[in-house]
């Protein structure tokens, strides 16, 4: 009876460290290349490995309506069962003995260098902040991403900030901003657009307040390129208190906010790059340009900037430069770029949990080759010492 | 080695071995599992310090748009147009218990503040060179910001105020809006010296209607700065 009970769980076990499903997961794996190699020519090679490789699902958005449907496991999910398959075929199959505890080590460090690109793949954010020499920033973008902030700037001292990811944008015919009476209701969305002014000879304008009254927009094919955003665009009617404050033109291009009132609240309205707010500010005083004497040739970049975070009472001067990021609060500031006369520098933001595995990882490896070495030398030191002694 | 028969009972129904399907189920588990954990986006919120004002020039607009478009509320690729001085300058009186700021903002020629009067109140004063996208858009913007339709240029001329000022005629609008708490704006117009000027008072109705009278005064004794 017992025996019976198990089947599944035994059968289980089978599954998990059987071949087929490596093989279903690596057949999985070598659709989801191909599909992600088609899809860069619309989609671009980042926007083509979020879709197909850094996601746990495929999704296929049916046409006509607002419904979007997963029709193939990502890449993620297929890594993730690999991962799982072949951890539990190693766990079956190696032998549990002392004698080869250092190949136990060295698989196991291997396995973290496994996860550790994993948790890299699913979980690392890409950010960047520009900023010029005497600026100084509390927040950083996402270069790719779009937003439409609803900025509440009654209070004198404080904004609140609320962002709506233009993923959201794209699907919903409207969205509640959270925590404000407003709710927006999407009249068109546009992943990129141009934006011209007005002539007498064009259609009528969808904006009925806010400069988009005066503005033309033209639909432009998404951006293939990944080094260029798209100039998001949306029309979008502000509704409080059961009242519409007319549709506005909302685009990344329009650099201003636009605003409007409602209930003595001032509500402003942004599209700009998805923002994440900081608990500290980076002020950058210096940026410097270093060339080999005599040449064009860079030689080194590097920021001057200052750290202010008043919630730990910190203060202080950091020195960016090339290969020698500033890791603070679970993220690393490198010097990426700069611009506009050697005054403005960008600095890429990265925020990786999973930073240290590598690192871990190749000291398991190392740890694990030396004790493996090591046993080997004692078994065969011993084997000499036996043979020396079978001879004497 | 013993090998075990297969349990016969396991299989009476005539299924098809459990561990034959089984990759296909692990599957399609872990694809459930995935789905239900998937979270889409969602609105973030900060509540963040006020930023401190640009002190050049605003964000970057692409090629072919910096520049051509003057309406306030919008900024090119380049830096506010230079602000008039000496005879092209507009000056006023304040009225007593006033206070006054120059500049305030990207945009802003100064920055008036009324004595408190029960209810927020600002008022700006915004020049321009030029048109500045003309006067029907720009009341029909602020109809907007207080969620008021636009006009046509009928109910435009309708809508104007004319005061006479020793810097020539000011258009003067007054909208109330429609909401609960209700919000007002009383605006001057005017183009004088190649230049366009707004004064604004906007704010809660009843605090914007206690300082009219003495906003409209200020506008009367608009003047250019050589006078």
């Amino acid at each position: 009876m017992t025996r019976i009970e198990n089947r599944p769980l035994s059968a289980l076990l089978d599954v998990l460290t059987s071949l087929k499903l490596t093989i279903v997961c690596m057949a999985a794996l070598m659709v989801l290349v191909v599909a992600c190699t088609l899809a860069q020519v619309h989609l671009g090679t980042w926007g083509a490995v979020n879709v197909y490789m850094r996601s746990w699902l495929v999704w296929w958005d049916v046409p006509g309506t607002v419904l979007s449907v997963p029709v193939f496991p990502g890449g993620a999910l297929a890594g993730a069962v690999l991962a799982v398959n072949l951890i539990a075929a190693q766990l079956k199959r190696l032998e549990l003995s002392w004698k080869k505890a250092g190949l136990w080590i060295v698989h196991a460090g291997l396995i973290l260098l496994v996860i550790g690109e994993f948790v890299t793949g699913m979980f690392q954010q890409d950010m960047q902040l520009a900023f010029e020499e005497g600026h100084t920033a509390n927040y950083v973008e996402y270069p790719r991403e779009n937003e439409l902030a609803v900025i509440d700037v009654t209070d004198p001292a404080w904004d609140e900030v609320y962002g709506i990811p233009e993923t959201l944008l794209a699907r919903a015919d409207e969205v509640q901003v959270p925590g404000t009476p407003i709710t927006l209701k999407v009249k068109r969305f546009l992943k990129n657009a141009d934006l011209a002014m007005r002539t007498p000879n064009d259609a009528p304008a969808i904006a009925t307040a806010g400069v988009g009254t005066s503005i033309r927009v033209a639909e432009l094919p998404p951006v293939t390129t990944d080094d260029r955003p798209n100039a998001t665009a949306a029309f979008v009617e502000p509704v409080a208190g059961g009242r519409s404050y007319g549709t506005w033109l909302v685009s990344a291009l329009l650099a201003a906010p636009q605003q409007f009132v409602y209930e003595g609240r001032t509500y402003q309205l942004a599209m700009r790059s998805r923002r994440v707010y900081l608990p500290y500010s980076l002020t950058l005083k210096d940026f410097t340009h270093d060339v080999y004497p005599g040449t064009e040739i860079p030689k080194n970049f590097s920021s001057l900037v200052h750290l202010n975070n008043p919630a730990k009472g910190e203060s202080r001067d950091v020195l960016i430069y090339m290969n020698q990021p500033l890791r603070y609060d679970g993220k690393a500031f490198y010097q990426a770029s700069f611009g506009k006369g050697d005054t403005l520098s960008i600095l890429q933001v990265v925020s990786n949990p999973g930073w240290l595995l590598p690192y871990i990882s190749c000291v398991l490896v190392t740890v694990g080759l030396l004790v493996h070495f090591a046993i080997t030398m004692r078994r065969s030191m011993r084997r000499r010492a036996a043979a020396a002694e079978a001879h004497s | 080695m013993r090998v075990e028969a297969p349990d016969p009972g396991a299989r009476r129904d005539g299924a098809r071995p459990w561990s034959s399907v089984a990759p296909a189920w692990v599957f399609l588990g872990a694809l459930a599992l995935a789905a239900s954990g998937c979270q889409r986006e969602s609105v973030s919120h900060f509540r963040v310090p006020k930023a401190a004002p640009e002190p050049a020039g605003m964000a970057a607009m692409p090629a072919g748009m910096g520049g051509g478009m003057g309406a306030p509320g919008m900024a090119g690729d380049v830096p506010p147009p230079a602000q008039p001085t000496g005879s092209s300058a507009l000056a006023w009186t304040l009225p007593k218990g006033w206070n006054e700021v120059r500049g305030g903002g990207a945009m802003r020629y100064a920055t008036l503040t009324p004595p408190a009067s029960g209810g927020k109140v600002e008022v700006t004063v915004i020049v321009l060179p030029g048109p500045a996208g003309g006067e029907l858009a720009n009341v029909n913007r602020w109809r907007g910001q207080i969620g008021l339709p636009p006009l046509d240029e009928a109910s435009l001329a309708s809508a104007r105020k004319h005061v006479k000022t020793r810097a020539g005629d000011v258009s003067v609008y007054d909208f109330l809006g429609e909401g609960q708490q209700k919000t007002r704006v009383v605006a001057g117009f005017t183009f004088t010296e190649g230049n366009t000027w707004f004064l604004k008072m906007s704010g809660d109705a009843a605090a914007v209607g206690a300082r009219k009278p003495e906003f409209v005064s200020m506008l009367e004794s608009l003047r250019l700065d050589a006078n």
